[in-house]
């Protein structure tokens, strides 16, 4: 799909490269990004299941939005066709707290994967789980319902 | 491996293959990196939105639906983390009708880190840092290299295809117009 050579296009084809260049050279990538982007491939995990974001309060416009000082908490939920995991985010401030259910209740092995690496806990019998220190950023939890065969359930990454 | 195509590095990469997942990365970083700023996050939020996006295509490799188009499906997340980002701050989401707006906060635009010592350049950074965040987001993805086709531009924007021409002149006009370029040929 290219634009048909004029006057006018040529013109904008010299801005839009001059624009390029200046930008690049203003706002490049910092290298920790590209860096931090290119280890990203060891989360990697060919073996799980992965669910679906079915709810971000963030993103609900029936509720009240508020103000990040506010503390009303992040609500999420993930869902596979076997497995619902809910999750509140309680912001601590330099930390974040998660606290979780899983729908059926049971218990599970999860591994809570943030910027600070891992943190590994286990849901109770009714399916409950807390994992404190949870570094503000990306997280993505790993579920493995204990007893069951099935593969385990790995939700989307989530910036909390 | 720079002349691989997309399909071949995705396909390597869900295989594992390091290599080629750094070559995705160095082929697209600038990409991400260029939308998340040009909806006005900080370097910290831009960090975490392109750790983000990231992120999401490696828990999807494999499952991409078109892998030659890897590009367009990376801009599409990056722009729907920074919608995020931006609700969570409580700043409005810019929509459709603000081509012509100013951006939100008029303080002074990003330093350029001392690096633009010509003066046409520090002025153009000036004039396309006080354009609205629409037309910023817009000519990123029109700078970019690979430049995504006005097919991927409208499925990361939600445009009609036939309104990216018209608002692409918009926004260079206005571009021109604040960087006081009044040569059609684009010289300042």
């Amino acid at each position: 799909m290219t634009d048909e050579a004029n006057g006018t296009d040529e013109a904008d084809e010299r801005l839009l490269g001059a624009l390029r260049t200046v930008v690049g050279a203003a706002d490049p990538v910092p290298t920790e990004v590209v860096e931090a982007a290119k280890a990203s491939l060891t989360w990697r995990s060919i073996d799980a299941e992965l669910a679906e974001l079915a709810y971000d309060s963030l993103l609900d416009d029936g509720l009240l939005v508020g103000t990040r000082s506010e503390s009303s908490p992040r609500s999420l939920t993930f869902e596979t066709a076997d497995v619902t995991v809910e999750v509140e985010v309680v912001d601590m401030g330099a930390h974040r707290r998660l606290l979780g259910q899983l729908v059926p209740p049971g218990p599970a092995d999860i591994q809570v994967r943030h910027s600070g690496g891992l943190i590994r806990v286990g849901a109770d019998e009714v399916g409950r789980f807390t994992a404190a220190g949870v570094a503000p950023g990306p997280v993505s939890l790993r579920c493995r319902v204990t007893g069951a065969g099935a593969a385990p359930v790995e939700t989307p990454w989530v910036v909390v | 491996m720079t002349e691989a195509t997309n399909a071949e590095l995705l396909d390597a990469a869900a295989g594992g293959d390091q290599r080629a997942w750094d070559a995705l990365v160095e082929r697209f970083s600038g990409l991400v990196w260029s939308i998340a700023r040009a909806h006005r996050l900080s370097a910290a939020d831009a960090a975490d939105v392109s750790q983000t996006a990231w992120l999401r295509l490696v828990e999807n490799l494999g499952r991409i639906r078109d892998p030659e188009r890897v590009g367009a499906w990376l801009a599409t997340t990056t722009r729907n983390e920074c919608l995020r980002v931006i609700r969570k701050s409580g700043r409005q989401v810019p929509t459709d009708m603000e081509v012509d707006d100013e951006p939100p906060d008029l303080d002074s635009p990003p330093p350029d880190r001392g690096v633009l010592t010509d003066e046409r350049d520090a002025a153009l950074w000036r004039a396309f840092s006080s354009i609205s965040e629409r037309c910023q987001v817009l000519l990123r993805l029109l700078m970019a290299d690979p430049r995504p086709s006005y097919e991927e531009i409208c499925a990361v924007l939600g445009m009609p295809q036939g309104s990216i021409g018209p608002t692409r002149q918009r926004c260079l006009d206005k571009l021109r117009d604040k960087a006081g370029i009044t040569s059609l040929l684009g010289d300042s």
